[in-house]
């Protein structure tokens, strides 16, 4: 099901929801959160982790809840924005430094974020993405404010070298006391456990999801000649060097075979070369960057899907080329062998032999006809991710964190020192130190009495649709999690 | 993999798979957690005489700018006539060169198509050229006081130490570098010197001893180990008895240096080989092994 589409969307999708066998998994569901979710990460900047608190904040919306989200300033788009049903988003004025990431000092963002949790009167801060300066700092500042804390890691780091072994030293302090990690998959959760030395029993593993109705096959509109489409950035680290060996080489062998690719990035360069060099000017189209909406239209004029990432916490462009009903070819790394079925990947080894062959088998099943009809595959696949289920089970975690105790500042002290080894633990805990004492000054300038409570968009008492009244309001979301 | 049997045993076997709805909680952790962990798969075994040979390079070089800097000490005192050095040093470049060729039979000079006659040639604009210019070079610092003249010299010498390519993969290798801070140094120290001829003799012993030398090395330590072997024991003891003439406890400090880094420095590194822990698993980045230039030629 669809959270996504116009205002207004979210509830006649509800509404036809609970008609459904009503008490089919009945789950009591009493209390709702405040939610904040914190990342540098969000629109207009595309990608996977912005379309995932996008989708997973609507279906929080959607289960009663009130989600706030809070980002740095893009450009010109800075200040309050309201998204669909009510979806309130704080652009904020902070510096951005790299690849979309603020500055971090752990301090600067103090004053802002603690007036927007106190005014949002929030009760978890949800952070997404390791790369975040800003959510980094917003678990810092939510753990010295007393509040619940949720982290969710979507990428996976190594461990050799140095760049590595700062990142996951800072990832250690940050995640050492929060309460709770949601990673993409079980992969995942292994990397970020290692990296940050946890707990596993304190890691969930909730996947990432697809909206099936946007991904729908089309079988009209699929090429004559076999057609391998591949969508991704053109970087290093999506395997676009074994992409340059493995269109020669095919081209040579099959010569009805097509290439489309979807997607921009400085490896672009080298897909131009091979296609100038072998002179497949008409057999390999580079179509640039393509929009997110655009992406079904480009995955439904192939056959087999061609993924050849060197690493991947979990690949979401997998997954809506099977729901496109294509075949999908795939490295075999991260976490991608945890995604599909294996009837519906081929997985190869990471190199241009063993994807020419992975390749030439789906050719060979293509051609055989022993393929299943991208109708099936649809309708396969659509049964595995929707936001939904995420939002349900993330749900779990708040319900989860809620309860638990916030550390208190010895403890918490006490668990930087001894989580963190000896030299950074001190000087964590010193930070943390500095940190609460300045969030004591804060509360002296500006006490929290003084600060305007803003009223609620969304949530169990949500300002956006006057049609419901209070009551109403919650008894159509219990409801709603009676269908769940 | 879908079709477990799980009317046989009542109880269902975690599967490391997101598709399925498993009846787990989500953050449930299975005995197969981690199982496909691997510790120190690229790690090196050394071995201690090994490492104790590879160490000879950096000895090598702290016995060069140790040989270096006495020959400085001796000339500046006048103990040493700068004719007597110029023949040594000439003598010993022209056998250095004869056996520069003679090691590998001629074969790198093959693959090189570097000729004799551009060989001398370079020889004779180099000398004539650092003669020519050596009364610039003896007035050069004139108005630079000595202390700081020392104290340039102490850091280049370090600096060419450091950047100095001792065989190691790394970004603060740069030969060039190297090489610029050991004759700016020699510079430094020949303007400090009595006359012309001391400085231009001094320069091109500087050449001689940090351009030159360490090529020689290089093919006798790929070519005739053992003699490198040699080579090295000999030149470190003359380094030590050229700085115990001068100093007493300059050439005990030295000798622990060399102790130190040749025998006391592999033995930790074979000691803290045995704390590595490097981790690998499927969530590391995958490398392309293949050469795939080769579709673009």
């Amino acid at each position: 099901m669809a959270c996504r589409g116009g205002a207004g969307d979210g509830h006649p999708a509800s509404a036809t929801l609970f008609r459904v066998s009503p008490g089919s998994l009945y789950t009591c569901r009493t209390r709702t959160h405040n939610i904040c979710m914190v990342s540098d990460f969000f629109y207009p900047n595309m990608g996977g982790v912005e379309s995932h608190i996008y989708q997973l904040s609507q279906c929080l919306i959607e289960r009663g809840h009130k989600v706030i989200i809070v980002t740095h300033a893009y450009g010109n788009r800075k200040g309050i924005r309201y998204l669909t049903n009510g979806l309130k988003v704080y652009y904020l004025p902070l510096k951005v430094m790299y690849n979309q990431s603020t500055a971090t000092t752990l301090f600067h963002s103090l004053p802002l974020l603690r007036y927007i949790f106190v005014r949002e009167r929030v009760t978890v801060i949800h952070s997404h993405s390791s790369f975040s300066a800003m959510a980094h700092d917003a678990l810092f500042h939510a753990k010295t404010m007393g509040l619940q804390t949720v982290f969710t890691d979507h990428s996976l780091f190594g461990f050799a070298d140095v760049s590595s072994v700062l990142t996951n030293k800072l990832l250690t302090v940050s995640l050492c006391d929060t309460n709770h990690i949601i990673c993409v998959s079980y992969t995942s959760k292994e990397n970020t456990v290692l990296r940050a030395a946890l707990n596993p029993e304190i890691v969930s593993v909730i996947p990432n999801a697809v909206d099936p109705t946007d991904f729908t096959p089309d079988p009209f509109r699929r090429h004559d000649s076999i057609t391998i489409v591949v969508v991704s950035r053109l970087v290093y680290r999506k395997g676009i060097d074994l992409l340059s060996g493995i269109i020669p080489e095919l081209c040579q062998k099959y010569p009805d075979l097509n290439f489309i690719i979807g997607g921009e990035g400085p490896k672009r360069i080298i897909l131009e070369e091979v296609r100038e060099r072998y002179q497949l000017h008409d057999r390999v189209r580079l179509l640039g960057a393509l929009e997110h909406k655009d992406v079904r239209n480009v995955l439904v004029q192939g056959h087999i899907f061609l993924n050849t990432s060197l690493t991947e916490a979990f690949c979401m462009a997998i997954v809506e080329a099977a729901s496109c009903g294509l075949q999908v070819v795939s490295t075999r790394v991260g976490g991608i062998p945890e995604v599909l079925p294996e009837n519906l990947i081929i997985l190869c080894e990471p190199s241009v032999k063993s994807l020419c062959e992975g390749l030439e088998k789906a050719i060979f099943q293509l051609k055989s006809g022993t393929l299943p009809a991208p109708e099936n595959i649809h309708n396969i696949v659509k049964t595995f991710y929707t936001w939904r289920n995420v939002a349900e089970r993330t749900e779990k975690v708040y319900d989860r964190v809620s309860v638990e105790a916030v550390l208190p500042m010895d403890k918490r002290l006490d668990r930087l020192i001894s989580h963190c080894g000896p030299v950074t633990g001190y000087i964590f805990a010193l930070l943390a130190v500095f940190n609460f004492l300045f969030l004591i000054f804060l509360r002296w300038m500006t006490p929290d009495s003084v600060i305007d409570v803003a009223i609620d968009a969304t949530g169990p008492q949500g300002a956006w649709t006057n049609n419901y009244s209070h009551s109403k309001r919650g008894s159509e979301n219990n409801e709603i999690s009676k269908t769940r | 993999m879908c079709a477990q049997p799980v009317t046989n045993t009542k109880e269902v076997k975690w599967q490391k798979v997101l598709y399925e709805r498993q009846p787990f909680p989500d953050n449930y952790v299975d005995r197969r957690f981690l199982e496909e962990l691997r510790k120190n798969i690229h790690a090196r075994k050394y071995q201690y005489w090994a490492v104790v040979f590879e160490s000879s390079v950096v000895i090598q070089q702290l016995c060069s700018v140790c040989v270096f800097v006495v020959i400085w000490w001796y000339m500046d005192e006048g103990l040493l006539a700068p004719h007597w050095l110029f023949g040594t040093g000439l003598a010993s470049s022209l056998i250095g060169y004869v056996l520069f060729d003679l090691i590998d039979g001629g074969e790198g000079r093959k693959k090189s198509g570097q000729t004799r006659w551009a060989d001398l040639k370079s020889a004779l604009v180099f000398i004539t050229f650092t003669y020519g210019f050596s009364p610039v070079l003896k007035t050069l610092t004139e108005s630079v006081s000595t202390d700081t003249i020392y104290a340039m010299s102490v850091f280049m010498l370090l600096g060419h130490l450091i950047f100095f390519d001792y065989g190691a993969n790394a970004a603060i290798v740069s030969s060039t570098l190297s090489l610029n801070m050991a004759i700016f140094a020699s510079v430094c120290l020949a303007s400090r010197l009595p006359r012309s001829l001391h400085a231009f003799i001094m320069v091109t012993f500087a050449i001689q001893i940090f351009a030159l030398w360490p090529m020689l090395q290089k093919k006798l330590k790929a070519c005739t180990p053992r003699s490198y072997v040699g080579v090295t024991l000999l030149f470190a003891f003359s380094a030590l008895g050229g700085l115990l003439s001068i100093s007493a406890v300059g050439a005990i400090l030295f000798a622990l240096l060399l102790m130190s880094v040749s025998c006391l420095c592999p033995f930790y590194l074979i000691r803290l080989q045995l704390f590595k822990e490097n981790i690998h698993g499927p969530w590391d980045e995958a490398e392309i092994k293949e050469d795939l230039s080769r579709f673009l030629s």
